[in-house]
């Protein structure tokens, strides 16, 4: 006589792990089923269960379970050998045995559960369960109120959709990298209509909607990603600036090439600062801050900051540069602003940024050197150009943030996937983090980039994130040798992080450089590298 | 000085004490301040609220300035003209230290108090230069500068 312990049967389809059949879940692409027939993955186990009645099993296995756990009676009866009942029918199973265990006490019944041929069995549960089973209640109004604690159920039929959405995902996605378009839209309504029923507020239902955009735009407007790029450069500033307060990347980011900048400029008297994507600027506060109180008082500070050209004749460069120049005159540090204005950081040349022969240079990129790994075969690699003439300036310091992914593989399908973690993460990290309405800007920020490397190709794709790794290799081999960020940006890194109210960020040192991830997973890298002097370097060191 | 040597002589003469005059620490500011001086930051804004004198000697940011640095060796000089132009001690402190102060304090180790300040002082920085914008005439920039990068220190409220 072989019992099942209806705990590992209450909640997602790996109650097909106590079974030993041999049938794996049915390969997705072979399910036509439709919504009212037999669910595939229990039917693997042995179970045929409707899929339009999964959520209600699940919540009677659940009230099951906790009747039998709470259960006056002496359970011991259902050792013994009278009714049969079988359990591959969930459905009436489940609710034969409700019936039973929910009766007043005088009249249990005796059965047992017999097994689907085609398995064997599981653990004696009930043997070694009976005395170690909690506070038997007398008290019917007990059970009446853990029954009511039906909600629990719903996370465990939630996590059971959330997995399947990313499975569907997956096969979606190999669908449009082998080109068989039709088989992919099929796979869109169906994962479109799994979302009606997961919640999409947070946790995969969020990130999988994201995703399921982003395929939908690929496979309907094609790759050219018209709208994905197309937000003003007003829009995508306000998007910046809340991702910068929802969350502690671009803060962690700032904080700690502006100590490496420090320590570099330490002694120096003129230096220059040369800031790849000016934004609003938010950057550089602190830096000037930190200038001013330095022992042996402020040097004479320039900076230049390059951005996109503001469309409706607004100087938002210049506006910038007031602001900071109002900043540093407050606190009594010279200041001089130069704005650059480039739709594209290959277009900017190294006159344009008017370098001094005797200043000390920095050059800053946050999250920019990504966006000029695209190689167009017909022109010499933009990465490339922008790396010889940024060796050419000879900076002290060049600070490199990037984001910590492999977003750039030639794969779609590899580069989907990696896409999903790396974004859920990050979805994971944002959840946790704050009550803020800046969220919401926050995440539209971070969908845009979903939508750019998952429906863009070519020159429209510029979210090209590399790992660390890959830049490394990259960086040395365009002439520059890395220097360690140093004890203090990794203390100033960890203070920044505790002062967030979510526990789940982890500052890491790796190799010299700090890497800010979300539970041990890296998501944003920061690095600091000096061009390596020669014979032929155009300005003197 | 007369009236001490009166009062002296009430005492050596060993008499009665019912002139001897009562002690009104409204009447020695110097005395209040080097008391308030030596308050934690709750209670020196309690303070403020007793009466008008307290609130107008509270008001004064020698005495944030102290609370700001009171951990720390002191500072150079030159950090004083900095924050007064950035917005004051008691914003300072109230905006930035306070809150850092208390969130690191779960895992402070010994050597950061000095960090902390530094930290604050960026922070504070920030949110200077965000307030700056509010400033400037255009419209737009107005809208996108109301100082938020502090948000984050702010409690969460559990609604």
């Amino acid at each position: 006589m072989v019992l099942y312990d209806s705990a590992t049967l209450g909640g997602s389809c790996s109650g097909s792990s106590s079974s030993s059949s041999s049938s794996k879940p049915p390969p997705l692409q072979q399910r036509q089923q439709t919504q009212q027939d037999i669910d595939g993955f229990l039917a693997g186990a042995g179970y045929r269960v409707r899929s339009s009645e999964l959520r209600k099993v699940a919540q009677r296995l659940e009230r099951l379970e906790t009747a039998m756990v709470n259960s006056p009676a002496d359970l011991s009866q259902l050792a013994s050998d009278t009714i049969h009942y079988n359990p591959s029918d969930l459905a009436s199973w489940v609710d034969s045995l409700l019936s039973e265990l929910t009766q007043p006490p005088t009249c249990p019944s005796e059965f047992i559960m017999d097994p689907v041929s085609n398995q064997t069995v599981v653990s004696d549960a009930w043997t070694t369960a009976e005395p170690h089973m909690p506070q038997v209640h007398q008290n019917i109004s007990y059970e009446q109120q853990s029954l009511n604690n039906q909600l629990t159920v719903v996370p465990a039929m939630e996590e059971d959709s959330g997995i399947r959405l990313v499975h569907m995902l997956m096969t979606c996605a190999e669908c449009v990298q082998r080109g068989d378009f039709s088989l992919a839209t099929s796979c869109l309504e169906d994962m479109q209509g799994l979302l009606t029923r997961v919640n999409t507020v947070c946790g995969i239902g969020k990130v999988a909607g994201h995703f399921i955009d982003a395929l939908s735009r690929r496979i309907f407007q094609g790759i050219g990603g018209g709208s994905v790029n197309g937000g003003s450069a007003y829009e995508n500033e306000l998007l910046y600036h809340h991702f910068y307060e929802a969350c502690p990347y671009l803060k962690f980011a700032h904080f700690t090439a502006n100590q490496a900048i420090l320590e570099a400029f330490d002694g120096h008297d003129c230096v220059h600062v040369v800031d790849f994507n000016l934004m609003h600027g938010l950057q550089w506060p602190a830096l000037i801050q930190a200038l001013a109180l330095r022992p042996g008082g402020p040097p004479l500070l320039r900076l230049t900051g390059i951005g996109p050209p503001s469309p409706d004749g607004r100087d938002s460069l210049r506006e910038i540069g007031l602001r900071l120049a109002e900043l540093a005159r407050s606190v009594n540090v010279r200041f001089a602003f130069r704005g650059v204005a480039a739709s594209r950081l290959e277009d900017v040349k190294p006159w344009m940024l008017q370098v001094n022969p005797k200043e000390s240079v920095a050059v800053n990129s946050i999250m920019q050197l990504h966006r000029l790994l695209g190689s167009d075969p017909n022109r010499n690699s933009p990465i490339e150009t922008v790396l010889s003439w940024i060796r050419s300036l000879n900076p002290k310091i060049m600070t490199v943030v990037e984001q910590e992914a492999n977003h750039n593989q030639p794969g779609f399908l590899d580069r989907f996937t990696e896409a999903l973690h790396y974004y859920s993460t990050m979805f994971d990290s944002l959840e946790a983090c704050t009550v803020q309405p800046n969220k919401a800007l926050a995440e539209i920020y971070i969908q845009r980039e979903i939508a750019n490397v998952v429906s863009c190709e070519g020159s429209a794709r510029v979210e090209r994130h590399e790992p660390l790794s890959k830049w490394r290799t990259r960086l040395s081999g365009a002439g520059f040798r890395p220097l360690h960020l140093g004890s203090n940006a990794y203390k100033q890194a960890s203070m920044l992080l505790t002062l967030f109210s979510a526990e789940g960020y982890s500052v890491e040192e790796n190799d010299g450089c700090l890497t800010l991830g979300w539970h041990s997973r890296p998501l944003i890298a920061a690095s600091a590298w000096q061009a390596v002097s020669d014979g032929t370097a155009d300005f003197p060191a | 000085m007369v009236q001490n040597h009166r009062r002296e002589d009430h005492e050596t003469g060993g008499e009665n004490k019912e002139k001897r005059p009562k002690f009104f620490i409204n009447d020695h500011v110097d005395i209040l301040i080097e008391i308030l001086e030596r308050l934690d930051g709750r209670s020196l804004c309690i303070a403020a609220s007793v009466c008008r004198l307290w609130c107008t000697i509270a008001r004064n940011d020698s005495l944030w300035e102290n609370l700001c640095f009171r951990h720390v060796s002191p500072p150079p000089s030159s950090v004083r003209s900095v924050v007064l132009a950035l917005g004051g001690y008691k914003r300072l402190y109230t905006g930035c230290v306070r809150p850092v102060r208390s969130r690191l304090g779960r895992v402070r180790r010994a050597s950061w108090a000095r960090d902390e300040v530094q930290l604050s002082l960026s922070l504070f920085c920030v949110d200077y230069y965000e307030r700056l914008g509010g400033s400037n005439s255009n419209g737009r920039l107005v809208e996108k500068s109301s100082p938020s990068s502090l948000m984050f220190l702010c409690k969460p409220v559990n609604v």
